[in-house]
């Protein structure tokens, strides 16, 4: 390396924090490889043990219908779409069926930003789940959906937090940051739906409440590299205040199927951007891999690049698939991955607290060779538990007083 | 740990060989099984990366390839992409007639397109591994416009002669491969470097296998086997990865690890996805955000301008 660059990179092994502009001239100067051992060091540091672990969970993705028009999601659909979607709760259960049958401990559920399900509904659906499977958990509505739901319900942030918590919430997904730089997300369309500072506000409200949450950053949109670290930095600084942040996720932005279009950032990008974090990051225990952005293969190799999970076995993935990537690994494929790689794979929960060794060692489960999704087959109509709740949108007026 | 412990003590019998390498010893004995056992993906990777800068600077050369299948060729495309720069007959060919025929109508077909096709090791089998009819299916083979053999498969040529045999006769190989996913990476970069002088005239070493195995592979096999292969074998400079089969995101990271020529990019460009996602774009694209500088070149190996 440079000069500059083994200077900052002692004083990153003498244990000191990265400031702005070091990060910086290490991610536009530094050898790739250099930032691999780099980041890997700060992993080994953090997990010494050589455990990496895995969650295993489903990827719901409650509705499509949204209002928030992100350019670069593929995934929505606007208000009255033929082919928008609401998951009814029989079918959400049927979904935790089957993610019990290979050992899941919990949902992952995000959706659209859909005017016609107000805060009830989600009240309602969560109270559901926790009286049939009491132990189950909910990993559930990212920032913007939380301050969706304050619109909707005219309420502060803090107290939808608060009824969601009643209701059964367990943990904060940490979906919607994308670059959480204003500049940027305007450029996305996604300033509306939350800003920057509302985005940490949410996440700063829910530690207060006791929640634990993650943190993402989907990059290789618009945002040039000091935005990226812009992001990063003001998540280490709220992590300083609260401490409540889990783990930390990032990945590509996937052009296909979107208004925003362009092209993906490669995988050395991905794994110098991973390295950048971890070194970045120093009060996060946890950084996942991407692969269900990256593929297995980039996927694994994250672990050589400061990555100590490996995420989620999934189960089901909506968002991604319809921007194209349709990669797939299940709990065997997972540990397969980890042990290749030198590691000791553990299954854990949201909280990172360590369950157990694999399930299907125990037990057989079901091999999945493609990950499900929202809804097979045709859309159809809402399920009737909507029509419980006052439709908004012009579209749900109009449909329901045609029946 | 103790397998950090363990890892860290591999890293530092890391260091010390790569203290030799620098200094020109080559790698002493016992080393190779060193490099092939460590843990640490990156240390390794980061000196198979120094040699790689120290054999071919940054440099990273690609090749767009329109393959044939060998039993389509008699009746293979009338013309050939303008961008293509090696038209490659692949497949086992039924007889040598029936390659040598496929040969002359691709050689018609591609204009001035270099065309090369074959694994050394199944025309040698379909010769019944008989030298004489082996040198008389090249002549033929060269007569009718080949350029080059495609290919010869590490663990398909029992005998590094026949590689020999090859360039005696004109039509020198242009690649050695791997086909089985079992093969170990370590012994078939061993392989590849003890054959020595009698694969001078072989270019590039590709030593991802081309068929899967009954799993896919993962991303820390395929890296060890590149680096082992830009570590071990000191008698070829190039080290390949097929861009088709194992995708740009691996290919590429790949590039930081050792390799520096990337094969099977593709000639046929319909811009259906816009410009900037065209073969072209991409791979320059990739190799450049690898920090290497991307030169295409051509089934013969001649190199155009290096792209911005």
């Amino acid at each position: 390396m440079g000069c500059g660059l083994d200077e900052i990179a002692t004083r990153l092994r003498g244990g000191e924090r990265l400031r702005a502009g070091e990060a910086l001239d290490l991610y536009r100067a530094a050898p790739t490889l250099e930032l691999g051992r780099l980041a890997d060091a700060a992993r080994a540091a953090k997990h010494p043990e050589r455990i990496v672990t895995y969650i295993i969970d489903r990827n719901v993705n409650y509705t499509n219908v949204c209002v928030a028009r992100c350019n670069f999601c593929a995934f929505y659909r606007p208000v009255g779409a033929g082919d928008g979607y609401v998951l009814g709760f029989d079918e959400i259960f049927a979904k935790i069926d089957e993610t019990l049958e290979v050992g899941g401990v919990q949902l992952l559920l995000q959706g659209g930003h859909n005017p016609d399900l107000p805060l009830g509904w989600y009240e309602d659906l969560f109270r559901a789940v926790k009286e049939r499977y009491p132990t189950f958990r909910l990993h559930a509505l990212s920032p913007p959906e939380v301050i969706h739901l304050s619109r909707l319900s005219q309420l502060p942030v803090p107290a939808v937090v608060e009824r969601l918590v009643a209701a059964g919430l367990d943990s904060i997904p940490g979906g919607g940051a994308e670059i959480l730089v204003d500049r940027v997300r305007r450029l996305l369309n996604c300033h509306g739906k939350a800003t920057a500072e509302e985005w940490l506000d949410v996440m700063r409200t829910a530690h207060r409440a006791g929640l634990r949450t993650t943190a993402t950053m989907m990059y290789g949109t618009v945002e040039r590299p000091e935005e990226r670290i812009e992001h990063l930095l003001r998540l280490r600084d709220l992590q300083d205040e609260t401490g409540g942040f889990t783990a930390f996720i990032a990945w590509s932005y996937q052009p296909p199927n979107t208004e925003l279009g362009g092209i993906e950032a490669t995988g050395v990008e991905y794994l110098r951007t991973l390295a950048l974090a971890r070194l970045v990051l120093d009060n996060f225990d946890n950084l996942q891999a991407s692969w269900v952005t990256q593929g297995g293969r980039v996927g694994q190799l994250s672990l050589a690049f400061g990555a100590n999970d490996m995420g989620s076995v999934m189960i089901e993935e909506n968002v991604v698939r319809a921007a194209g990537a349709a990669y797939c690994m299940d709990e065997v494929e997972i540990v397969r991955n980890i042990e290749n790689a030198g590691f000791v794979p553990k299954r854990r929960n949201m909280h990172y607290e360590l369950l157990g060794d694999p399930i299907f060692r125990e037990r057989a489960v079901p091999r999945m060779l493609e990950l499900a999704v929202a809804r097979a087959g045709e859309v159809g109509a809402p399920p009737p538990e909507v029509a419980r709740y006052p439709a908004r949108s012009r579209a749900e007026k109009a449909r329901r007083a045609a029946r | 740990m103790a397998a950090d412990r363990q890892a860290g003590s591999t890293t530092a019998e890391l260091e010390a060989i790569g203290e030799r390498l620098r200094a020109g010893d080559g790698l002493a004995s016992g080393d190779a099984a060193v490099l092939a056992a460590t843990p640490d993906l990156v240390a390794l990777g980061a000196l198979a990366d120094e040699r790689r800068r120290a054999v071919r600077g940054d440099r990273v050369t690609f090749v767009r390839v329109l393959e044939v299948e060998a039993a389509a060729a008699g009746a293979g495309p009338d013309g050939v992409p303008p961008r293509a720069g090696e038209v490659r007959i692949v497949g086992r060919p039924a007889n040598i007639a029936a390659a040598v025929a496929a040969a002359r109508r691709l050689r018609e077909a591609a204009g001035r397109t270099p065309v090369t096709g074959f694994a050394l090791d199944d025309l040698v089998d379909v010769c019944g591994a008989d030298a004489s009819a082996v040198r008389e299916a090249l002549a033929g083979l060269r007569e009718a416009g080949l350029e080059r053999v495609a290919e010869a498969r590490v663990d398909g040529v029992a005998d590094p002669a026949w590689i020999e045999l090859a360039a005696a006769e004109g039509l020198p190989v242009t690649r050695l491969t791997v086909a089985s996913a079992d093969a170990d990476a370590l012994e078939t970069a061993g392989t590849v470097a003890a054959w020595g002088a009698a694969a001078a005239s072989v270019r590039v070493f590709a030593p991802l296998p081309t068929n899967a195995g009954p799993r896919p592979s993962t991303g820390y096999d395929d890296l060890r086997r590149v680096a082992l292969a830009r570590l071990v074998v000191d008698n070829i400079d190039s080290i390949q990865v097929d861009w088709r089969l194992y995708g740009p995101k691996l290919a590429q990271v790949a590039l930081t690890f050792g390799a520096d020529d990337v094969d099977a990019v593709s000639p046929i460009d319909t811009l259906e996805h816009g410009w900037r996602r065209a073969p072209l774009e991409e791979i320059a694209r990739n190799v450049s955000a690898a920090a290497r500088v991307p030169i295409e070149r051509n089934g013969r190996f001649e190199t155009g301008t290096a792209r911005p």
